[in-house]
């Protein structure tokens, strides 16, 4: 059964479980390659997660000459190849969420790869496993749409994902209703 | 066909006209240089190397798969931009210190760990090495003749460079180049191959026909190779005419096969050096600044060519602020994506990002 990443952004609580656990994910080499950002971090303390949304058409790809960015046949836009990547950060520039990381003495790109080791055999990705907010899922689309018929939707505020994002994704999100207002119902 | 003709002419270019193909004129030129290059190297033929025919032939078919794939990738809109500027940009004094660094020494493998870089180094220079040794042989660029008894004269591209000892130290290491290279490729395979069992990033990647086969056809190279050594040292060259067909395969296939697995990256690995010309160059050209903290992040040359191919590919990131999202610095894009969330201006905030590594 295919499963999805699925982000219900508002769940978040800032602890940053995510970022830890995917510094211990194999290959990662204990650097973490996600995000977590404050929305107005001088008034609350509401934050969100920021991780790689594995586009469908991804523009990292798209702008990459050395090809070395591959998409991996479960839909995940793979980090970059260490024998291709020629070091040009053609892809920081591409990406429209400002996902690659770079490190200059390796030479080297890194991005979410959505834990491939892991989600190739249908285990969740680091992130989605440690969160302990349910703000990071690891659902079938069957569960999503039951997500979505769970909530209050004839409002039309109810978006996954498009049109909030650039293009369409592999990774779900899901708009934060508390921070627009809308009631969620549990 | 007027219009085109009038092209033709205004630029000129008579050689590109000639040839049907980008590919026909490429696999034109470097057949015709490889046949000069014999004609002088052998002294108009008359010594080739008959033995070693069968890799002419093969190194011909690698030169056509080699086209084949190298001008289907640098068609690809991003490569052709860097292919383009890149070439332009050859002049620069960093050249030759990258170069080296990038392609000869390797640092930046070093700083992704000493064993990757033994690894590396053994297979890559093992490999280099050997190809220096092999392919002037086969197209007749250096040859060995005898006039006294007991001296070898090197003669490299019809020219006598050296007469040397036969039983002294650059005849021996003549003799075994290809031993000591293969040595050094079967430790660097070995390692490889025990790194693709044990690292869990490699095990979740790797796959049979892209990674391992080349490993598995440089280890059968050598192991044939230093097996034809054995058999003429201790088996006074029982078997050898067998081994000597067995090994010329497994080089012909390894050859034909480079382009299109992991060892393609050995071609295209010098635009490395290429890239970071023009990383170099146009940053100090001029700076782009973000549209909302104003930083300087990247080259105004790489934003606009990025933009660019990204347009050719039909994506087009407009901010509603009118702006294209790559004229953004990173921290600047990816707090922009959570204002688009939360419908509150984050980006707008003056505070520096929150510390995003976390401590493995």
């Amino acid at each position: 059964m295919k499963k999805r990443l699925y982000l219900e952004l508002e769940n978040c609580i800032g602890c940053r479980s995510c970022l830890a656990a995917c510094t211990q994910c194999g290959g990662h080499e204990e650097r973490n390659r996600n995000y977590v950002y404050d929305v107005n971090p001088l008034v609350n303390r509401q934050t969100m997660p920021l991780m790689c949304l594995h586009c469908e058409n991804p523009a990292c790809a798209r702008s990459c000459p050395a090809q070395a960015i591959q998409i991996h046949e479960t839909g995940a836009v793979l980090s970059a190849l260490v024998e291709k990547c020629i070091g040009c950060q053609n892809c920081t520039i591409a990406c429209p969420y400002g996902i690659p990381k770079f490190d200059q003495e390796q030479n080297l790109m890194y991005k979410c790869d959505l834990c491939i080791d892991r989600t190739k055999d249908g285990i969740p990705p680091m992130c989605a496993s440690v969160c302990p907010s349910n703000t990071l899922q690891w659902l079938t689309d069957e569960e999503i749409e039951n997500k979505k018929k769970q909530f209050n939707l004839d409002n039309g505020k109810w978006v996954t994902s498009m049109p909030y994002l650039e293009g369409e994704t592999n990774v779900k999100v899901n708009l934060p209703g508390i921070l627009q207002g809308i009631t969620k119902l549990f | 066909m007027q219009a085109k003709a009038a092209v033709n002419q205004k630029t000129g270019n008579t050689l590109n006209n000639a040839f049907a193909s980008h590919f026909a004129k490429s696999m034109f030129l470097s057949v015709t240089a490889l046949a000069i290059l014999s004609f002088i190297g052998t002294r108009m033929f008359t010594h080739v190397d008959l033995n070693l025919y069968g890799y002419m032939v093969g190194t011909i078919v690698f030169i056509g798969g080699f086209f084949y794939r190298f001008i289907a990738w640098g068609e690809r809109p991003p490569t052709k931009l860097i292919l383009k500027k890149g070439l332009k940009l050859l002049k620069r004094k960093s050249t030759p210190k990258t170069s080296v660094e990038h392609l000869a020494t390797y640092n930046f493998i070093w700083n992704r760990g000493i064993y990757r870089w033994t690894q590396h180094v053994l297979i890559g220079w093992g490999c280099i090495l050997s190809c220096f040794v092999t392919f002037p042989l086969v197209f007749g660029w250096m040859y060995f003749t005898m006039d006294d008894n007991g001296h070898y004269n090197i003669i490299a591209m019809g020219m006598k460079v050296m007469t040397v000892p036969a039983d002294g130290i650059i005849a021996n290491l003549s003799y075994n180049a290809l031993n000591i290279t293969a040595i050094m490729v079967i430790a660097g395979v070995c390692m490889a191959l025990y790194r693709r069992l044990k690292n869990m990033q490699a095990r979740a990647e790797q796959n049979f026909l892209y990674d391992f086969m080349p490993l598995y056809m440089l280890l059968l190279v050598s192991i044939t190779g230093l097996a034809l050594t054995f058999m003429n040292i201790f088996l006074h060259g029982a078997g050898q005419p067998a081994m000597s067909l067995i090994h010329q395969w497994s080089v012909i296939i390894t050859l034909i096969y480079l382009p299109f697995g992991k060892l393609a990256h050995i071609p295209f690995r010098p635009m490395s050096v290429l890239a970071r010309n023009y990383r170099e160059h146009y940053a100090e050209q001029g700076m782009k600044e973000c549209k909302v903290c104003g930083d300087q992040f990247v080259s105004s040359e790489q934003s606009k060519d990025v933009v660019d191919v990204l347009g050719v590919n039909d994506i087009e990131f407009k901010a509603k602020e009118g702006h294209h999202l790559a004229e953004m610095c990173l921290p600047c894009r990816r707090k922009y994506r959570i204002a688009q969330f939360s419908g509150f201006p984050t980006h707008e905030v003056k505070v520096k990002e929150a510390n995003q590594n976390a401590k493995g």
